[in-house]
């Protein structure tokens, strides 16, 4: 079956595609609007700028890959799609992110998880941190359309395995669970969506927004890093962008100069508050970079009899909101329970242990099912929270600090994950931490899980959704931007990604990225045109 | 089973903790200033030095224990030192700044064995002592210790279950083919 790779032919029928590796001299470039990011911010507004007349330039780090490039291996994706070569990790090295660094960001490499903004949320926002505009009846219109553009759906086929877990085990306890709406149109099911789509069925920005920019006449530039604003009056005078070789690793040497009557910037929420932090942007409060979210991650395997198959089939198709909003919005730290696809690399870094305990892991593979709970960080004052730093080469780095409110959820996240497993009948529970390993009774796993030490480098932690650090707020006092997305101290500065948001999400953040990003181009649209 | 620290690893830590504290920072001042180790790569390899395969060849085989039939390790591991090669070229410079780093305190004669407790050539460690070492970098209170732990694991794991030829030992039949 040929799968037609319908980038590549955009770009052979001479859409306007740079890249920034092989020049070889120094650039000037002028346009309307430059966009740092094509991710979900990124390509959503670049769509929406070009459709109303508007040059723009969209500028991405990462290379350029399109589905003839995923091979739907582990050893090549996590290198060249992943920020960092996939080492991208908290300062202290407890808790592993996530993000995507290619053309289409992190949409090019996520689970295709589309939930919209969750009201209590959003009513959060407008209590606590003087966020106005964005309520459920606002953004009503703007998650509809963003669903539509992007086939955005319950997922209508029978979850896989590894997810009928979660539905197993909740309806036996009587848990709420419910089915995770996908972005994606004729979907295989083969499970690859974290090294790229080779069928085009996800929609990402690498098959939706970016070709309708590109088709609209906007403009990409492709392996330039954004290193640098420059400022005159109060305005952004100028973005320096630095081009990198083809790894996307190192600086070639060259740069790039690009003066726009407007800037945003939708690099994902570390790379686009250390723009401003390289930059000296003015930020009287100090805020930026402050206040960055993980939703981290704890995990809880489990071994069943029958075949799981965790790493075939679509990767999230069922969860579990039933432990999210118990106290509140503000109340104890509520968790999102979902699963991760494990293919051996992955399921591997997870699992642990060394020689032969790792061995024995990785041997039940198939028969292996892993469940993991999002922590809704950044609602209660005494939350975990990250402060994004520059290390001495530029580079940003997130320092995240737990705290002990943030352990007890996770606490309670193993045993609610415990329970659901035995409930849906696993055979053996292993809540993932140095101090645990699989036991065959519920009993058991919770005397463990009372008994864990949780620290850092104990519990195995990840984390695939960073938001924050340049928060919404009215007021200046509480945020980097104003409630629609502007630089409070620079009129022609935007933000367009995950981190305007003043909190987690409570939910994979990406359909909340799209509608806000939407919402706040079309204001922008009413100052610009 | 829950997993608990022996005692002697906890001496092990103790005794580790006093001399890691010190020499640490020693090493932070000397290696800046004299070059104690080589930087030369090693020949096939882009970021790998010598050193740093040699120790390699020693670490990953007590990592990867009980997972493939003998015959089968020799090119299993060329393999994972290729892929690791691979993986520190696509690292950020800053994340594979520290990686080189850490192998450096491995191999350098002045931290190698107070660090790890292999004193003399890592081609001459048992694995008992390589388990040791990796044990005691785990449990340490020091997080330093334990985020290098944590980085060599990381390492090797990914290099060696991103290889078709261990899928067979987990019973992964590897993507479908598309056509």
């Amino acid at each position: 079956m040929a799968i037609s790779d319908v980038f590549l032919e955009g770009v052979q029928a001479g859409w306007q595609v740079h890249n920034a590796s092989l020049f070889e001299k120094d650039q000037q470039l002028e346009v309307d609007v430059v966009i740092v990011g094509s991710g979900a911010g990124g390509a959503t507004t670049a769509e929406i700028l070009t459709a109303a007349g508007l040059r723009v330039l969209v500028v991405e780090e990462g290379p350029l890959r399109t589905s003839s490039d995923f091979k739907m291996q582990e050893a090549t994706a996590y290198a060249e799609l992943y920020q960092e070569g996939m080492a991208r990790m908290s300062k202290d090295g407890g808790i592993s992110i996530m993000q995507g660094r290619a053309v289409g960001g992190s949409t090019l490499i996520n689970w295709t998880s589309s939930f919209r903004t969750p009201p209590a949320t959003l009513e959060h926002w407008a209590d606590k941190h003087e966020v106005s505009g964005l309520s459920e009846q606002t953004l009503k219109p703007w998650f509809e359309r963003m669903e539509k553009r992007l086939g955005i759906e319950p997922w209508p086929i029978a979850a896989n395995a590894n997810n009928e877990v979660i539905k197993r085990g909740c309806q036996t306890l009587g848990y709420d669970w419910a089915v995770i709406p996908r972005n994606v149109r004729d979907c295989l099911s083969l499970g690859f969506c974290g090294m790229g789509c080779p069928a085009n069925a996800k929609q990402s920005m690498l098959v939706t927004c970016l070709p309708a920019t590109l088709q609209q006449g906007g403009e990409l530039l492709y392996l330039a890093r954004a290193e640098r604003l420059t400022f005159k009056q109060g305005r952004v005078e100028q973005l320096e962008c630095l081009a990198l070789d083809a790894r996307g690793v190192e600086t070639t040497g060259k740069r790039i100069a690009i003066k726009a009557k407007h800037y945003i910037l939708a690099g994902g929420a570390i790379n686009t508050p250390a723009i401003l932090l390289r930059s000296q942007a003015p930020d009287p409060y100090k805020l930026c970079g402050k206040r960055t979210f993980l939703h981290p991650v704890n995990f809880s395997a489990a071994q069943f009899v029958d075949e799981i198959n965790p790493f075939y089939g679509a990767p999230q198709s069922i969860y579990s909101d039933h432990f999210q909003w118990q106290e509140g919005a503000a109340g104890a730290m509520g968790y999102k329970l979902e699963v991760p696809p494990l293919h051996p690399a992955f399921a591997a870094t997870i699992l642990g242990g060394k020689g032969q305990v790792n061995a024995q892991r990785m041997a039940k593979l198939p028969n292996t099912h892993m469940m993991l709970a999002l922590m809704r960080d950044g609602f209660h004052p005494a939350s975990a929270s990250g402060k994004v730093e520059l290390r001495s080469d530029g580079s940003p780095v997130l320092d995240y600090q737990m705290t002990d409110f943030t352990w007890q959820a996770m606490r309670r996240a193993y045993h609610s994950m415990a329970e659901i497993q035995f409930a849906a009948g696993a055979e053996k529970v292993f809540p993932v931490h140095n101090q645990a390993d699989y036991m065959t009774s519920l009993a058991e796993t919770q005397r463990v899980i009372d008994g864990l030490d949780l620290a850092i480098h104990r519990a195995r932690l990840g984390s695939a959704h960073v938001m924050g650090g340049c928060a919404l707020s009215d007021n200046p006092k509480q945020g980097v931007t104003n409630s629609w997305g502007v630089h409070h101290q620079l009129e022609n500065l935007s933000v367009h990604d995950g981190s305007v948001f003043p909190t987690s999400i409570g939910a994979n953040p990406q359909l909340s990225i799209y509608a806000i990003a939407a919402l706040f181009s079309d204001q922008l649209l009413k100052i610009c045109v | 089973m829950p997993i608990t620290t022996s005692k002697l690893t906890r001496r092990g830590f103790l005794k580790l903790g006093l001399v890691t504290g010190a020499t640490l920072s020693l090493v932070g001042v000397t290696l800046g200033v004299t070059s104690w180790v080589t930087n030369q790569t090693a020949s096939g390899f882009s970021y790998l030095r010598s050193q740093d395969i040699a120790m390699l060849k020693a670490v990953l085989p007590v990592i990867y224990a009980g997972t493939s039939n003998p015959e089968n390790q020799p090119a299993q591991l060329a393999a994972s030192l290729t892929m690791i090669d691979y993986n520190l070229a696509h690292l950020s410079p800053s994340m594979r700044k520290l990686t080189l780093q850490l192998f450096d305190l491995l191999t350098n004669p002045i931290t190698q064995g107070s660090l790890t407790g292999v004193w003399g050539a890592w081609s001459a460690a048992s694995p008992e002592t390589i388990q040791n070492f990796l044990n005691r970098w785990q449990a340490s209170r020091w997080t330093l210790l334990n985020q290098g732990q944590a980085a060599i694991l990381q390492l090797a794991r990914l290099a060696f279950y991103s290889q078709p030829s261990s899928w067979q030992i987990c019973g992964y039949p590897g993507p479908p083919n598309l056509g």
